[in-house]
């Protein structure tokens, strides 16, 4: 089995640069990833956790966003997904993802990466949205009647 | 009527496809032709009714039957005719009868090639072929109808997400199923020979061409992908490691790492169980990538809905699939030993090895950071998550090496390289890099991976412009051609060979390109009309843009706000350039959308972003008052030249494909098993008269080997 010796050896050798790679990887850039009511739990228990980045997902809260035209900056608060009474306002200097949206027509989801500040507002450098029901879903409700007469309206 | 008559189709499409497959098994277990013959005539019945039943869908979108669940949601009467063509595709529903089409559009092309061709494979390449149809069809039926109806008829549908409104994107999706689906072929025919035992050359002759098709759609889905991301989504950048985005790189990077050890295969006899498995895996990256996407499990940009039945199904599919291929590849290891041992380390066999090793490295680094936030969660119950640092903080140093290999694994003799193979192949080439290198380092260029980038690339450049130039003078001379017809009759007389180094040629551009990244500049800044805001150029010059002000616009399907800025590049003008921000109104709920201005020019891109506007502006106001709006601008150097690198690579792969006298005849592959191959199983010195000197130098220290 020599041949198969330095084929090993090139694997291991391969697979301890990646394994080297990833493991550093992971410690240097691992983020928690946590819900608002984690993340406000775990800045009270421990406040030197607090500007840590952290990866933060919550429900977008109908109305609360508010823009400037003065500076780039954008807030808003998420809502924990199974607790609403736990608020979290965010702070955003980029450009927003187009699937954001307030309106409260759409469950939109915002996961997002930054840092709690000590003035209790998170910081993000980003911000993601999840809004699976803008794309599909929602049948819409049979209205029977109504919806024929717009129809032969429509057609007259 | 043609949308319920699709309907029917895909009814009668499962059952032909289930007893087609039993048929082509059964036929091929007892040799029976009449069976066979019956088996594949079904898939070329299923490929009719699936043709039928995307026709269906097709129909049902142009004439706005929104009585369809997925009409309704993906369409809308004012949607351009385009798009709803495009809505076969769109959504999960109809992609995965798109899916099926394709697949049965690829499968009988298979069987036509190979109609009196490895008649002994085909009988089980049908079959397996067939089972994934009836798999395909049968999702398409039960958990993802695209036929379903609401039961009344609503007036108009939901309309198209706008983001999908993008030419890319209308041909991203095709283009990743077309890769996706192509690749069953071979992994058809690797458990055909496993099945039947005919562990020889054969099963990879018939399949390499289909394993490039497929690696060439799957390349040209990743950068349209890219291409879409920095057009639409408006953050200027064109990958950000999102899950799904990982999922289509990592079949690729596995097809990539069989198409390098297949040739050693091909030329040494060995790596045979290796190179199985690498068919098996990258066919299995193909339904673990469906299975991240579709089933919403893991947080995406790609907003398909979660939906736990397809998560689960997918999953089935590659535990199922991937343990009868684990039991057949057991099954037959007496039949895939190698032909020949590895003699040296300093030989191309090893450079190769050292490339699939890489890109599997690679493939797996990049699974690890996708699954990370899962693993952890099942592991210690808390949520640790991994973003872009990770995968460029791994990834960077593992792309450096494989570019050094580009350079390297072309022109190292195959068995063990002599130092004058190495002498004369690499001094020059080394020079260019280190004097690049220097070159660079002393204009400035401190970025220590963009550096490394530049120069291994000029390094690897080197190596295949001396290549074609050695190739090229060798033909003139003996053809007594002009350089001209020379050059394009080396191409066309090996087209695997020289199509290769062009896709290398591609990818070096396009990894200098993502180096570009390292010197993005960024302004964000609050205007009103009149302000000029000024950006640095990496290049040095300084670009200034003047903001003249914002119109609005509304016509019925939406509003329009858009920012007219005048360009200045070090005080000279050169032009205007727009940004928009819209407010669509034909989708329900409305949904606004950025419209990027970019301007290219061939070394970098200068990217404006119209990030916030008074609401008053989309309502409908052009009240001066409101004028005022912020903006992000960006110089992103070198973004053009993944583009043109994209283009390339894909030129270099269809060069490879081109039917015809490109790939070496059957005899010239017997001959390279001597050990005097060029490269790619084409001889040095063979019938075609091409004998460039690298190819004789190759051989003799190959022989003195």
């Amino acid at each position: 089995m020599g041949r198969d010796r330095r084929f090993f050896a090139g694997l291991v050798g391969v697979a301890a640069v990646v394994t080297y790679l990833i493991y550093t990887g992971v410690s240097d850039t691992m983020v928690y990833y946590l819900t608002p009511s984690e993340l406000l739990a775990r800045a009270a228990a421990s406040p030197e956790t607090m500007e840590q980045g952290v990866k933060v997902s919550g429900m977008l809260v109908p109305g609360s966003h508010v823009h400037s035209t003065e500076e780039l900056l954008h807030t808003f608060a998420v809502e924990d997904p199974n607790d609403a009474s736990v608020l979290l306002n965010v702070e955003f200097r980029h450009p927003l993802p187009d699937t954001f949206d307030d309106s409260g027509e759409l469950e939109v989801e915002v996961v997002m990466q930054g840092r709690y500040l000590a003035g209790g507002v998170f910081q993000a450098t980003e911000v993601l949205t999840k809004c699976g029901s803008r794309y599909e879903a929602m049948p819409e409700p049979p209205q029977p009647a109504n919806a024929e007469a717009g129809d032969g309206g429509m057609i007259g | 009527m043609i949308p319920a008559l699709g309907e029917v189709a895909l009814w009668i499409a499962l059952p032909i496809s289930i007893w087609g497959c039993v048929l082509a098994f059964l036929g091929g277990r007892w040799s029976r032709g009449d069976l066979v013959l019956s088996g594949e005539r079904s898939t070329f019945a299923v490929t009719a009714l699936l043709s039928i039943a995307a026709l269906g869908v097709v129909v049902a979108f142009m004439g706005d039957q929104f009585q369809y669940w997925y009409v309704y949601n993906y369409s809308s009467t004012n949607l351009h005719p385009y798009y709803k063509f495009s809505g076969l595709w769109a959504g999960q529903r109809g992609s995965l009868l798109f899916w099926g089409l394709n697949l049965s559009l690829f499968s009988s092309l298979a069987l036509w090639m190979n109609r009196s061709r490895n008649r002994d494979l085909m009988p089980y390449v049908n079959g397996v072929l067939l089972a994934f149809l009836a798999f395909f069809i049968s999702i398409s039926l039960f958990v993802t109808p695209p036929f379903e109806q609401l039961g009344f008829t609503p007036t108009d549908g939901r309309g198209l997400n706008p983001q999908l409104q993008n030419y890319w994107m209308t041909i991203h999706p095709p283009t990743m199923y077309l890769g996706f689906t192509s690749f069953t072929v071979p992994f058809a025919f690797a458990m055909s020979a496993l099945m039947v035992g005919r562990l020889d050359a054969r099963w990879i002759q018939a399949t390499r061409k289909w394993i490039l098709t497929s690696w060439f759609f799957l390349s040209l889905a990743v950068i349209f992908g890219m291409r879409w991301a920095y057009e639409e989504l408006g953050w200027g950048g064109y990958w950000f490691w999102d899950p799904v985005e990982n999922a289509s790189l990592l079949p690729w990077l596995v097809a990539t790492a069989f198409l390098h050890s297949v040739m050693i295969q091909e030329s040494t006899g060995m790596l045979k169980v290796w190179n199985m498995g690498l068919v098996v895996l990258t066919f299995l990256m193909t339904i673990f990538a469906t299975f991240l996407t579709r089933s919403g499990l893991i947080e995406s940009v790609h907003s398909f809905a979660q939906n736990l039945t397809i998560a689960w199904i997918f999953l089935g599919c590659l535990g199922v699939t991937g343990g009868v291929a684990l039991v057949l590849i057991i099954w037959r290891l007496p039949l895939l030993s190698s032909d020949r041992q590895f003699e040296s380390m300093l030989s191309r066999e090893s450079a190769f090895l050292l490339n699939n090793l890489v890109l599997l490295g690679v493939a797996f680094a990049v699974t690890w950071g996708t699954l990370f936030p899962l693993i952890t969660e099942g592991l210690t119950g808390s949520k640790v998550s991994v973003g872009p640092p990770f995968f460029n903080q791994v990834n960077i140093p593992i792309g450096l090496i494989l570019l050094a290999l580009m350079g390297i694994g072309p022109v190292i003799a195959w068995r063990r390289a002599s130092p004058r193979n190495l002498r004369r192949n690499f001094l020059f080439p080394c020079a260019v890099f280190l004097g690049i290198l220097t070159i660079l380092f002393s204009v400035g260029v401190r970025h220590f991976y963009a550096l490394l980038t530049f120069s291994l690339g000029a390094f690897v450049l080197t190596v295949i412009v001396v290549e074609f130039w050695k190739g090229t003078r060798a033909r003139a001379r003996i053809e007594e051609e002009n350089s001209f017809t020379a050059f394009v009759h080396l191409i066309r007389r090996n087209r695997r060979r020289w199509g290769g180094y062009i896709v290398h040629v591609g990818v070096v551009i396009m990894f200098m390109g993502f180096a570009g990244t390292a010197y993005d500049r960024e302004v964000r800044q609050s205007m009103v009309p009149g302000e000029t805001l000024t950006i640095q150029s990496p290049f040095g010059y300084e670009y200034a843009l003047t903001y003249q002000g914002l119109s609005t616009t509304l016509v019925p399907s939406m509003r329009q706000a858009i920012a007219l800025f005048t360009v200045q590049k070090d005080g000279v003008d050169i032009g205007s350039i727009t940004t928009e921000r819209q407010l669509v109104l034909a989708v329900n709920p409305p949904q606004p959308i950025s419209q990027v201005g970019v301007r290219s020019t061939l070394v970098e891109d200068l990217y404006l972003i119209l990030a916030t506007v008074d609401d008053a502006v989309l309502l409908g106001s052009n009240d001066p008052q409101f004028q005022r709006a912020t903006f992000q601008v960006l110089v992103n150097p070198l973004v053009p030249w993944i583009w043109y690198g994209g283009l390339i690579l894909a030129t270099g792969a269809l060069i490879g494909l081109w039917p015809g006298a490109g790939a070496p005849t059957r005899s010239a592959r017997m001959g390279s098993r001597g050990g005097a191959s060029t490269g790619t199983g084409a001889p040095g010195v063979g019938p075609n008269g091409e004998a460039s000197s690298t190819d004789l130098s190759t051989s003799v220290s190959a022989t003195v080997g």
